[in-house]
């Protein structure tokens, strides 16, 4: 099992959700989960059952513990900001007090616009020296980073390697080569790409994916299609045709052809040779909670979701 | 007053912005905006980021370029589009504004301008927002939409210009300019502490280049800072209109409510409202009321009527929940124009679902 699972897509994929699931899923099954985030205004704490300023530091906070079979599952949420992963940096170059004044004065804005892509290698950096803790006698024992939304994530990844290049000399480039090791090593990292089962969404999946082998090397996890709603049965009652007009015929025409839709997507991700595909079913609502996250990871872990049980109809 | 529309927004104004959080159709809303203001005989230019590809295909903006295509469109109507090459936009910039070709060619050449013009934070932004200042003051164009760049933070857009401004304006940049203008040399500079330190972090040459590029800045920065100021003041004149676009979503309604909050702190107003994506209702009654009907229709033993009504019960949930989630977002945007739009079955990507979709929006 990889170390580290970086979880990428397109904006309005449902990124931070999966993200959420994965780690509840992971920490169902017994793992110390550390869940990495880069932006705190994510919704990620709440979705993970922890209040909306939980796991908001550097530090983080663990939101759930004692899950699992064994009670060893636990969940902690930090976010890592470039600003605190440059300090942290320095600090380890026993650069401490400088850092501070570097920080204060702005400095750090500077140092960042003069080579740019030097945030997200700090930030990476970051999360490589915790991969190092992960492990039966570290502190964790798999790390979910929800990557940054949108086209950023294809340059959060390729910024160790193009860092190397731009910078010809000192720390920063080792850390550079170092980071582009862990990426491009399978037993450590892989890329959890996530799309929804609509055209535009799985053909930019397809392509930042294609990007992602060719310009960073990276192994990828199972691609995650998420809120997928197939209702077959409805499809068949459509094609049997013969419904009256009205709200329900409508109803079922516009369901049945969402669920066309959501099939044909998921076909063409496997015939692009992605064979690896894990569904999550579409919840009906407008705002997940973190109760849907749990009745999500259980159906990842083929568990039978614990529900009330429904009334017998005689 | 009369209801506002979506019409006279589009009559009324000189630049369009549309802004939301990524995923949402935004790039798809502004090209139907545009559409639909180009049949409304404006003479129309759109510029979009990042668009997915089948739309730029339709758009015939497949490639990166600085310059605005006529798009096909029937009729008189005249609409021009381009996908932003912040590069070029910048290059363009430096160029116009450099003494001479001699130092617009040493500050092109330099690897640390090369880093900034592509990957600076806030450059695409900026370099958007200086697009639209110089294609709305082209003869060529009445109007200039514009598709924000996909980033959480819209407001990137709006303070792109005076980030910039701070950035020349910064005191270690300004300290790394005086000692050029007093004849120290570049060696001089790079031995100041706070300077080796950084030095040591990104590597001496990094640094080498980057004090190259302040020196061969010198002189261009006013005329920087003041180009700066004059996109800054169109973007919040009555001449700019923005409307946010957002699906029925918590998460980015939450972002829209975030950005049109932003926005009035700043005194600018909201023209619009297009929400997305929404589930069509199918019918008047509740989630419950076809959640009944299903159970009734069990005990009389009819299973296509509980496929049915259990399916209705499905969707209704679904508008019912989406309902509840716009709600406190249309209380934030009382005075401007709201258009829903409904999903649709499948993916927007040519001329003419573009131009129905605007329609629809304008009404």
């Amino acid at each position: 099992m990889s170390r580290l699972l970086v979880v990428a897509g397109k904006g309005g994929v449902g990124k931070t959700t999966v993200t959420a699931v994965m780690a509840r899923a992971s920490a169902d099954s017994g793992l110390r989960v550390l869940v990495v985030t880069l932006d705190s205004r994510t919704g990620l704490a709440e979705l993970l059952g922890g209040r909306a300023t939980d796991g908001t530091t550097y530090e983080g906070t663990t939101i759930s513990s004692g899950l699992g079979p064994n009670g060893t599952g636990s969940i902690h949420l930090r976010t890592i900001t470039a600003g605190e992963a440059l300090q942290d940096y320095l600090a380890t170059q026993g650069l401490a007090r400088l850092a501070k004044r570097l920080v204060a004065t702005g400095v750090v804005g500077v140092v960042s616009s003069a080579a740019p892509g030097i945030d997200d290698l700090l930030v990476l950096g970051k999360i490589k020296h915790l991969v190092g803790l992960t492990g039966p006698d570290g502190d964790h024992d798999l790390i979910v980073v929800d990557a940054p939304a949108a086209g950023h994530a294809l340059s959060f990844l390729q910024s160790p390697k193009a860092m190397a290049t731009t910078i010809r000399g000192g720390p920063l480039r080792s850390q550079a080569i170092e980071v582009q090791q862990m990426l491009t090593d399978p037993d450590k990292c892989r890329v959890l790409m996530v799309t929804l089962p609509e055209t535009t969404p799985v053909n930019e999946m397809l392509e930042t994916t294609e990007s992602l082998r060719e310009s960073v090397g990276v192994a990828f996890a199972p691609v995650v299609v998420n809120n997928v709603d197939i209702a077959t049965d409805v499809e068949q009652l459509v094609a049997e045709g013969d419904l009256p007009a009205g709200a329900l015929a409508d109803a079922a025409a516009y369901r049945a052809e969402r669920s066309a839709l959501h099939r044909q997507a998921i076909e063409r991700i496997t015939t692009h040779g992605l064979d690896d595909v894990i569904t999550l079913p579409h919840v009906a609502t407008a705002s997940m909670s973190a109760d849907d996250v749990i009745a999500l990871a259980d159906q990842l872990r083929g568990v039978t979701p614990k529900k009330p049980r429904p009334r017998k109809s005689s | 007053m009369s209801k506002p529309d979506f019409a006279s927004v589009l009559d009324d104004s000189k630049v369009v912005v549309c802004c939301g959080s990524g995923g949402v159709g935004k790039t798809t809303t502004a090209a139907a905006l545009a559409v639909a203001a180009a049949r409304r005989g404006r003479r129309v230019v759109l510029i979009t980021i990042d668009p997915a590809k089948r739309l730029a295909d339709a758009l015939g903006v497949g490639a990166l370029s600085n310059d605005p295509a006529r798009v096909p469109l029937d009729g008189d109507a005249q609409l021009w589009a381009m996908m932003l090459d912040a590069r070029a936009t910048f290059d363009a910039v430096i160029r116009a504004q450099s003494r001479n070709e001699a130092q617009a060619e040493r500050i092109l050449n330099n690897p640390f301008y090369v880093n900034i013009a592509s990957r600076l934070s806030g450059s695409q932004e900026y370099m958007a927002a200086e697009k639209l200042y110089e294609l709305a003051n082209d003869d060529r164009f009445d109007l200039v939409v514009v598709d924000t760049p996909p980033t959480r933070e819209a407001l990137d857009f709006l303070e792109a210009p005076q980030r910039l401004m701070n950035f020349l304006d910064h005191r270690v940049y300004r300290w790394l300019m005086t000692p050029a203008r007093g004849g120290l040399k570049v060696l001089n500079i790079a031995a100041q502490p706070i300077l080796r330190t950084i030095g040591r972090v990104i590597g001496a040459d990094v640094l080498a280049d980057a004090i190259d590029f302040f020196q061969a800045f010198e002189g261009i920065e006013p005329g920087f800072v003041r180009r700066a100021g004059a996109v800054q003041s169109l973007l919040r004149s009555e001449d700019c209109r923005y409307v946010v676009v957002s699906s029925a979503r918590r998460d980015t309604v939450d972002e829209a409510v975030y950005f049109i909050g932003q926005l009035t702190q700043r005194d600018v107003a909201v023209a619009g409202l297009v929400l997305n994506r929404l589930q069509p209702a199918f019918g008047t009654g509740s989630a419950n009321s076809a959640l009944n009907a299903a159970r009734a229709a069990r005990k009389a033993g009819d299973q296509t009527t509980v496929l049915l009504q259990e399916n209705l019960a499905h969707v209704r949930r679904v508008a019912e929940a989406e309902h509840a989630v716009i709600e406190p977002l249309l209380a934030r945007v009382q005075g401007a124009a709201v258009a829903r739009i409904h999903q649709r079955a499948a993916d927007i990507h040519d001329l003419d679902t573009i131009d129905a979709l605007g329609r629809e929006i304008v009404g």
